[in-house]
């Protein structure tokens, strides 16, 4: 059970300390020069933080399917990257990944 | 308002994504014995789902104070990535309209904002293209966490529903990888969340997002950029 004070104080310092982190350089916009270089640099973010929120969780998975090792998640979503830099529509591929993913547990 | 829709159409094909995420989210404010509106109140003021399913694990476990908000802060780290590279857009706004996007700062909204960048001209039409994606995020999440909770994680488990979760991260990370350089950052970001994973309270995640930034600026230092 949780306490309603602890849930309280958690909440709020986690809310607190995560509009700090989100509006520290907001804040700050039209004091900060940015330079076209940090600009490019900018769009490597989603490459840098998107593929370390899913791979770890995926490739740990204990899955199911035996010839693949257990690793038809970590498995599937490579082919899906695959498929998404030829076809690039996202129903799609999240249609195809969950598709595939039905496919090989089911059988 | 043009781009204010383009941004918002621009999140509905991952919403699949979204409401998975929010069911799990919804389904484990329930089953930690959270109250509908302490939920409502943790999922509107922290906004944050990957930080709020580590925490509200840590708040059941009844881990100390320190633990859940290091942890769930370290998870959040990113963010300051975001905010960095959204503050060129937002020199002229409004505080409101700065707190506006900073608040709804997400992984989706920004991810969905840098494949779009060539439908966007001016910083008022980024910023319009960015507060109509957050508005969708807003929506759908805070729908769907309340749909998990009323009604738990509500997919059958066969389906694993969870799994358009990562899906939806391909979808939107694979149009950002524009240069041979943005796909070895996205490889080696990769490995190293591999090789990091066990670091304590999630930090690896953010040397992670550190290092594949540092990798990123060691290939473009040489280019000359106008």
């Amino acid at each position: 059970m949780i306490s309603e004070r602890y849930f309280i104080l958690n909440v709020a310092l986690l809310a607190i300390g995560t509009i700090c982190i989100r509006g520290s350089f907001i804040a700050l916009s039209g004091k900060l020069s940015i330079s076209p270089k940090v600009r490019e640099l900018f769009s490597y973010i989603p490459a840098a933080i998107l593929p370390a929120l899913i791979v770890p969780v995926n490739f740990f998975h204990r899955g199911q399917v035996e010839w693949l090792g257990g690793k038809e998640r970590f498995l599937i979503l490579i082919v899906s990257g695959v498929v998404c830099y030829f076809i690039r529509n996202t129903l799609f591929v999240i249609a195809f990944g969950l598709a595939l993913l039905y496919l090989v547990t089911q059988n | 308002m043009k781009h204010f829709k383009l941004g918002f159409l621009s999140i509905l094909p991952l919403i699949s994504g979204i409401i998975a995420f929010g069911a799990v989210m919804g389904s484990a404010f329930a089953n930690a014995g959270l109250t509908f509106w302490q939920s409502l109140l943790m999922n509107t003021v922290v906004y944050a789902g990957a930080s709020q399913l580590a925490t509200v694990d840590l708040m059941r476990m009844n881990a100390g104070l320190l633990v859940v908000v290091t942890t769930g802060l370290i998870i959040n780290l990113r963010f300051l990535l975001y905010s960095a590279a959204m503050s060129p857009y937002l020199k002229a706004a409004s505080p409101v309209v700065k707190f506006l996007c900073a608040y709804s700062l997400t992984d989706q909204s920004y991810a969905a904002m840098s494949a779009n960048d060539h439908r966007i001209s001016s910083n008022s039409e980024a910023t319009q293209f960015y507060l109509g994606t957050a508005a969708c995020m807003a929506l759908v999440w805070q729908g769907s966490v309340i749909a998990g909770y009323v009604f738990g994680n509500f997919a059958p488990p066969e389906l694993a529903l969870d799994y358009a979760v990562p899906l939806s991260f391909v979808a939107l990370v694979i149009p950002t990888l524009k240069s041979t350089r943005h796909k070895a950052v996205a490889l080696f970001s990769s490995v190293m969340s591999l090789l990091l994973f066990e670091f304590p309270l999630k930090t690896g995640l953010i040397f992670t997002a550190l290092l594949s930034i540092a990798l990123a600026w060691l290939l473009i230092r040489k280019t000359k950029y106008d």
